[in-house]
């Protein structure tokens, strides 16, 4: 069954009316029209300011920023959608997408301050002395971008569906015609703003996201009796009346395999993720780059804590006012990404409130898509048209081209989402695995190895890209129509599951790095001295780059 | 521009000059010749903080990956329901304990890290701030752009 044809059977809405609702409404178009007007006024006219918001963000606020930034359609709508339908392999994500922050932390964070570039593949670039290398991270950032977006923009078009309803552009369904309204808007706020502005906004979206998030779990739990004043330990009572399957053991190891296998992915795939290791370009200094990190993380677990609430909740008032949540004629995985504002909803709350609890997503998936548009056009228009195409570009020639990918990105997005292949945090997941598989062992090595050098890194992002596409292939493009339409080998997606093919793909990047770096020469000594430059614990001046430190302010050296 | 930029060691040691009683490595590392390991640290510094980081490691990797692996093994001993507030065992340490942990650990390490600081006399923050004027050196350092 199509979901074109499941929005038309109603399917979607069971008990979630679809049809434009005047005062949620109201609301989110005017959340929608504050986020232009700050985007405005914080408009940019440099690069420095499109790219890295002039290094100048302090500890909350970033905190602030990594968490709106990180908290996306996929962790306000999609993770208690997991949780709901698929029991504690949704809890792979509460964990991953935690833990990972840690690991940053240890890593990477400081250590990406100090080295002080403008993007991910300017990184990569830089670190390994290549354009190629450079080229083959910007790709990889723009086709993050693209993956991760699909998830977003389908978390918009069902939440915006219920509020503003069908708004009936000829020859989509209702979900599509909201998908191309919600996407439309979001690249006219990012073609105003830039980084300064979308930073700006960020703060702004995560206190809409998480205080609707929050009054959502503690209204609902409140309002049904499942909870009073701590929701997010409250539920853990109420897990033994759910359907045994909320929270089953592993069955066999299949299910063991594929939860370690997508905590792996989404661990090693945030820290590859170009839209959140940009966070630490934009702060003063290396202690704020750590302490925001844990000022983002706490955010996040406010968030996280009470997902598995609204979950549990939404759970059993599925199962009371509608029908069983699990096995066949169970929840459908679109009225599951909508878990949340049908928890609200199922709970008789005024409309206004359901409507604030959409809001919210809404603010989450335009915040994380505006990060990763940034980072997809930076890459574009820094790192491929200045830094390799035309290297006299203007500022204005710039970012002119970061709009266009702006643009581009928003098109391509617009169309995947249209259809798209899975639930919403299954789609970003794929984005997971592929930075976790390409870009997050080049920033490994590249900083805690000095010997890692070109040859190697090249070698290892190709293996990274062509063994990420192989899952892809398998599982996800059938879902598209094509290929036949069904996966071509069940036994390769057991083992190597597009939902986490990092626990596999990494590894092998990791091991064809080293390898090929071993047996060809050791990088410059230049290089090493910048890797040096990245740990010494010598301060460093603001707008200052290890490359300056190492050169001591001469010119930059040569790409290759 | 370039006159306030510490190359090569040689500013570091008048910098040195200036903050040498508190630090413990003498003063008389060149940190830009010292090789970065993550396993033989090569500098007092590296050591120290290395150590924190592969503790801090060790104990994250088992915040996040000892609940799933257990209640794989022994199911029936992790499901148990705990006392007071009613969560099987398993599903607590993933879906409360994995979050809560990683948030503590983070703490954790960023407090000592900032105490590695301070021992090291890089107390208030390892990187000056308003040094320049915004902007003033980056056209330069990178090379690109019209600024």
């Amino acid at each position: 069954m199509s979901l074109a044809y499941v929005l038309q059977s109603g399917l979607l809405p069971e008990g979630l009316n679809v049809s434009f609702k005047p005062l949620p409404g109201v609301l989110v178009a005017a959340m929608l029209l504050l986020f232009l007007v700050i985007g405005y006024v914080f408009k940019i006219s440099d690069t420095e300011g499109m790219w890295v918001a002039g290094r100048s963000i302090g500890n909350i606020e970033n905190g602030m920023a990594i968490g709106a930034n990180w908290m996306s359609a996929a962790s306000y709508l999609g993770m208690a959608a997991l949780i709901a339908t698929s029991g504690i392999y949704g809890l792979a994500f509460v964990v991953g997408w935690t833990a990972n922050f840690f690991l940053i932390l240890i890593f990477l964070a400081a250590q990406l301050r100090r080295f002080g570039k403008y993007t991910a593949p300017d990184f990569v670039g830089d670190r390994f002395n290549s354009d190629t290398a450079r080229a083959l991270a910007a790709i990889t950032t723009f086709l993050i971008g693209f993956v991760y977006s699909i998830g977003q923009a389908r978390g918009m078009g069902l939440v915006g569906l219920y509020i503003f309803g069908d708004i009936g552009i000829p020859g989509l369904t209702g979900y599509q015609s909201m998908v191309v309204l919600m996407m439309t808007i979001t690249v006219a706020y990012l073609a105003l703003s830039g980084m300064l502005g979308a930073t700006k906004n960020m703060a702004v979206q995560f206190t809409i996201l998480i205080v609707a998030f929050l009054a959502g779990v503690f209204v609902v739990g409140w309002v049904n009796g499942y909870s009073t004043l701590l929701p997010q330990i409250q539920y853990g009572a109420l897990i033994n009346d759910l359907s045994a399957e909320f929270a089953e053991p592993f069955g066999n190891f299949d299910g063991f395999y594929i939860w370690i296998a997508t905590a792996f992915s989404l661990i090693v795939g945030t820290a590859g993720l170009p839209h959140v290791l940009v966070r630490f370009y934009t702060v003063e200094n290396e202690r704020t780059a750590r302490w925001s990190t844990v000022w983002g993380l706490f955010f996040i677990c406010l968030l996280y804590w009470s997902a598995p609430a609204f979950a549990a909740f939404g759970t059993d008032l599925y199962a009371e006012n509608i029908g069983p949540v699990y096995g066949e004629g169970g929840m459908a995985t679109e009225a599951a990404d909508v878990i949340v504002v049908l928890a609200a909803q199922l709970s008789n709350l005024p409309t206004w409130f359901v409507g604030l609890v959409a809001a919210g997503g809404i603010a989450a998936a335009i915040a994380t898509t505006a990060g990763l548009f940034i980072a997809g056009s930076s890459a574009i228009s820094h790192d491929i048209y200045t830094n390799i195409v035309n290297p006299d570009a203007t500022q204005r020639e710039q970012i002119i081209v970061g709009r266009l990918s702006v643009v581009a990105l928003g098109a391509l997005t617009t169309l995947a989402a249209l259809d798209p292949a899975a639930p919403i945090a299954a789609l970003v997941s794929y984005a997971f695995s592929l930075a976790g598989s390409v870009l997050f062992p080049m920033f490994f090595l590249g900083l805690w190895w000095e010997n890692a050098n070109r040859q190697g890194a090249i070698a290892g992002m190709v293996s990274g890209l062509v063994l990420w596409s192989v899952p892809m292939i398998n599982e996800v493009v059938p879902t598209y129509g094509l290929l036949g339409g069904e996966t071509l080998s069940p036994a390769l997606a057991t083992w190597m599951p597009a939902i986490g093919s990092a626990l596999i793909v990494t590894p092998v990047v990791f091991i064809v790095t080293i390898a090929v770096s071993y047996a060809t020469p050791e990088p410059p000594k230049e290089t090493k001295r910048i890797v040096r430059q990245c740990h010494s614990p010598k301060r460093m001046k603001r707008q200052q780059t290890a490359e300056d430190i190492v050169t001591d302010g001469g010119e930059d050296p040569a790409d290759d | 521009m370039t006159q306030d930029r510490h190359g090569d060691g040689r500013t570091s040691t008048e910098e040195d000059g200036a903050k040498g009683e508190a630090r413990t490595d003498g003063g008389n590392v060149d940190y830009l010749e010292s090789e970065v390991s993550l396993f033989s640290p090569s500098t007092p510094f590296m050591r120290d903080h290395l150590r924190m980081i592969w503790k801090g490691f060790a104990v994250w990797a088992v915040i996040v990956f000892a609940p799933p692996v257990l209640t794989f093994v022994a199911p029936d001993a992790m499901s148990t329901t705990m006392p007071v507030i009613g969560f099987p065992l398993h599903y607590f340490l993933m879906a409360v304990g994995g979050p809560t942990g990683t948030l503590l650990l983070s703490l954790w390490y960023t407090r000592r890290r900032d105490a590695l600081d301070d021992k090291y006399g890089i107390g208030e923050g390892s990187t000056e701030t308003g040094g320049t004027p915004d902007g003033a050196g980056e056209a330069a350092a990178d090379g690109g752009g019209e600024a």
